[in-house]
């Protein structure tokens, strides 16, 4: 076989292995460098690099490169690199520009009208002078990468919007949280008494929620029905809502519409959550059908109404009213235990036992409950509550 | 054609290192080939055989490998020699004209012979 002939074969058999690290499923850093390497070996080069043209900057920057003197190429000048060759290889000679960085061979790369980097090459071992087909076999090549660097650019315009839209989404997400926050203060300003109930709602139904291995989405809408729950009061007069002596039954009437003004409020909002409006609107429901607005049967009762009946009951409980003494959280917790079945889910309850149990017992790093219940309370008696709670509905 | 995963083992024979690559040397694991040679340069070593007994087969990445090194060598003013080459490695190296920028032997024993009565 002629010398010609192997040196086109060999060539050939470079298109492949370059093809082979362009298509390759490494990082964009090693695929780029197997590109090199397959160049450098290609024309027995001992100087090579790719550079990439930075468009918003106006500056090349090196993506591999071995034998130059890095600074040599960070001063080179891209309009310079530009006017040297367009679409093809070209010996850059004397050209004083590339004198600096050693390169004898410059391949511009182009996409349409775009420069968008540029191949440099030196240090031959060849003994005789690049024939004009090594230039053309450049020339290809330069245009194998221009596609390898222009799917890596726009993947990473992608990548960069993408991240925008991620930190614009967690921008936005923080503000409504705020905004949320700022809605249940409004609520619970309106009632002394009630002075961070939504917070405190909302944290306890996350607990429970994330205990029932409901995913972050799910657990996100319970956080959510949580603080809004009784955003209804706000259109229930504060005189009432802080009526020391009991209702009368209009006035029960009257104050038992604020579910159905929670649920008319939320519905005006387009909540990414399913839902929410139906788990504060039903807050109030009870398993035996005895609840309000709608008496409803436990069937058609969800397991987030559940929960917040469950988590407002719990707070209401242990916390101060006008018309009430706090309990203190054993009690609380009896009283639930009384009204399973008729008021409370069973599943529920057994899940709020346990993740109270482990928020003592330290097995949560960040508790939910535990953190707002009375300081004075004693642990150890509230444990050993849980304990046996827990044994009991899990025997059933 | 079931490729072996490409390693390198060395040892020191008196002034040389003795390089054992082994499998096809056709990507970028074929850089241990150049850490392995850089190794024993940066210790002072200034010959180097290269036996090819395990490696029948290099494309142009294993090429750019073997130039990285006979350059390294360039700058120390020192020697590689190739040995136990497959037909396939030696037409390749002489159709690149690498050839002038090795020495070639056929097995191991000749070039570290070769090289005890060189003068470094």
């Amino acid at each position: 076989m002629s010398t010609k002939l192997e040196k086109a074969m060999y060539n050939i058999s470079a298109l492949a292995d370059l093809g082979q690290a362009i298509t390759s499923e490494d990082a964009f850093h090693e695929k780029i460098q197997s590109v090199l390497y397959v160049i450098t070996g290609t024309f027995l080069a001992n100087k090579g690099a790719i550079l990439f043209y930075d468009k918003s900057t106006q500056s090349l920057n090196t993506l591999t490169q071995k034998g130059f003197a890095q600074d040599d190429l960070d001063h080179l000048n891209p309009e310079e690199l530009i006017s040297l060759g367009r679409n093809k290889s070209c010996l850059i000679g004397d050209a004083p520009v590339m004198a600096v960085a050693g390169a004898e061979i410059l391949a511009p790369i182009w996409v349409g009208d775009e420069f968008i980097g540029a191949l440099l090459l030196g240090g031959w071992l060849t003994a005789g002078p690049l024939a004009s087909e090594d230039l053309e076999l450049l020339n290809v090549i330069a245009n194998q990468i221009a596609i390898a660097l222009n799917n890596h650019s726009l993947f990473m315009d992608l990548a960069d919007k993408l991240e925008d839209n991620r930190r614009l989404y967690e921008e936005m997400r923080h503000i409504y949280h705020g905004t949320l926050q700022a809605f249940a203060a409004a609520i619970d300003a309106k009632d002394a008494y009630t002075k961070n109930h939504s917070h405190r709602v909302a944290k306890y139904s996350v607990a429970i929620a994330r205990e029932l291995g409901w995913n972050e989405h799910e657990i996100e809408g319970m956080y959510v029905a949580g603080y809004l729950h009784d955003v209804g009061k706000l259109a229930i007069s504060n005189t009432l809502l802080n009526k020391v002596t009991p209702f009368t039954p209009e006035e029960r009437t009257e104050i038992r519409k604020h579910s159905t003004l929670s649920r008319n409020i939320t519905t005006k909002i387009k909540f990414p959550w399913k839902n929410v409006e139906d788990i504060v609107w039903h807050h109030h429901e009870r398993l035996d059908g005895r609840g309000y607005p709608d008496a409803l049967a436990e069937d058609s009762l969800s397991d987030g109404v559940r929960i917040l009946t469950l988590a407002d009951s719990f707070d209401a409980m242990t916390s101060q009213r006008p018309y009430r003494e706090k309990m203190d959280v054993q009690s609380a917790i009896g009283e639930l235990r009384k009204n399973l079945e008729s008021q409370f889910d069973n599943k529920i309850m057994l899940v709020f036992c346990k993740v109270l149990a482990k928020e003592i017992n330290g097995e949560l790093p960040e508790p939910d409950i535990l953190p707002h219940l009375d300081r004075n309370s004693d642990l150890s008696v509230i444990s050993d509550l849980l304990e046996g709670i827990i044994s009991e509905l899990s025997a059933r | 054609m079931k490729s072996v995963q490409f390693s390198v083992a060395s040892r020191l024979e008196g002034a040389a290192a003795i390089i054992y690559p082994k499998g096809y040397l056709n990507n970028l694991s074929g850089e241990s080939l150049v850490i392995e040679c850089g190794v024993y340069i940066g210790k002072g070593i200034t010959k180097i055989v290269v036996n090819f007994s395990e490696t029948d087969l290099i494309n142009s990445i294993g090429i750019s490998m073997l130039l990285q090194i006979m350059e390294d060598l360039r700058n120390i003013n020192g020697t590689i020699c190739c040995t136990n080459m497959s037909k396939f490695l030696s037409d390749t190296f002489e159709m690149l004209g690498l050839m002038q920028h090795m020495l070639v032997f056929p097995v191991e024993n000749d070039a570290l012979e070769y090289l005890k009565t060189r003068k470094s």
